[in-house]
């Protein structure tokens, strides 16, 4: 049996919306965990020797957790859906890569294979298998590029900020 | 393109601002203009002859320790072990609080378990425990700050917030830290300073006397 096209578009949308639903989640659940323990992710954010500047540093560790939660909550409800994912996409790249540099630079002190790599990264898990995690975010970010595409438009209380009303993902509940 | 683009403009905009207002309303929230990590001074590259009262450590401890007692040497503090602390622990001067032990660990940690009679100073947010500790401090011979011990470092902020207003040469950083008491086999006391109770009951060989 061959599904039609609107059927199609619809369980793709449902799909998306339990996507929207899991990576909203998930960042509200890993921010929420770094907001309330903020001195413990400011140490973590200063392992990577990013930044130097404790203002900047601070800033950072201070605002990063309660950002993700904010772009979680946005995906949750379904708000500025779109623009919620492309900022979760844009951090999701840097973290691993400064995930897997710090990783790569254990790998090589301790003389260990780099999937044995077990660290607390700072992502709001708690100590992570450096291979799992790289895995993890690259769904993550697949998945927030799919976002990107529009699905996901039922259940969301305003998917597009501007012209709510208009084009074919109006984000109707 | 564009609209998600500005969509993502917009989001970041109105989330940064509500993270930096989320972080100021928190009662945990970072103070974005503290210092949290002083560095130490530059130090050379010879090793500590003398570096607490009573001696004890030279040129044969272990790379981490050796480093932490150059870092603490240039901040003008001195590395203390486990034997230099349970020495303290057992001097009589310990009861009339001529050595006092400060926790410079967060509250939950303390809570859970800590050297009896220790001050508590969590280093992040010292403003509560400031008053109590200064007072204290004031009149301390010797003074002893530990935290967890191994690469943990708040002992060393801790005891470089301190230094400006105690006597000087009178702060110490155990090294080991209190995962060195523990497995030491030291008594630890639960809950509030002087609760008077203790994980590991206090035998009249480990009790401070």
């Amino acid at each position: 049996m061959s599904l039609d096209a609107p059927t199609k578009r619809k369980l793709a949308d449902l799909a998306g919306v339990l996507g929207r639903w899991l990576l909203g989640g998930l960042f509200i659940y890993m921010g929420l965990n770094k907001a309330l323990h903020p001195v413990d992710f400011l140490k973590l954010v200063r392992q990577y020797e990013l930044v130097a500047h404790p203002y900047l540093l601070n800033s950072i560790a201070a605002a990063l957790p309660w950002f993700e939660v904010f772009c979680g909550l946005l995906l949750v409800a379904g708000v500025a859906v779109r623009g919620a994912a492309l900022m979760l996409a844009l951090m999701l790249v840097p973290f691993s890569l400064v995930v897997l540099d710090r990783a790569l630079g254990i790998a090589a002190t301790q003389g260990i294979p780099f999937c044995s790599v077990k660290f607390d990264c700072g992502c709001g898990t708690g100590e992570v298998l450096i291979c799992r995690k790289l895995v993890e975010n690259t769904l993550l970010l697949l998945l927030a590029l799919w976002l990107l595409c529009g699905v996901g438009t039922r259940f969301a209380l305003r998917f597009r900020l501007q012209n709510p009303r208009g084009g074919p993902n109006r984000g109707a509940p | 393109m564009k609209a998600v683009l500005i969509e993502g403009l917009l989001v970041a905009l109105v989330g940064a601002g509500l993270s930096l207002a989320a972080n100021y309303l928190s009662p945990r929230g970072l103070k974005l203009s503290r210092n949290y990590f002083p560095p130490p001074p530059a130090v050379s590259n010879a090793p500590p002859t003398s570096l607490a009262p009573g001696g004890g450590l030279t040129t044969n401890l272990p790379a981490l320790s050796n480093a932490l007692a150059l870092r603490l040497q240039a901040r003008g503090l001195s590395l203390l072990d486990s034997n230099q602390v349970i020495h303290l622990f057992h001097d009589p001067a310990y009861q009339q609080e001529q050595v006092i032990f400060i926790d410079a660990r967060d509250d939950p940690a303390y809570q859970a378990g800590h050297i009896p009679g220790a001050y508590q100073l969590d280093y992040y947010r010292p403003e509560p425990y400031l008053p109590a500790v200064l007072q204290a401090a004031q009149f301390a011979r010797q003074i002893v700050i530990y935290c967890n011990g191994g690469d943990c470092e708040d002992s060393e902020f801790a005891a470089t917030l301190l230094a400006p207003a105690v006597p000087p040469g009178t702060l110490g950083v155990y090294g080991g830290g209190f995962t060195e008491w523990v497995t030491n086999g030291l008594p630890v006391e639960i809950g509030g300073r002087k609760s008077g109770v203790f994980k590991n009951a206090p035998s009249p060989s480990t009790a401070p006397r």
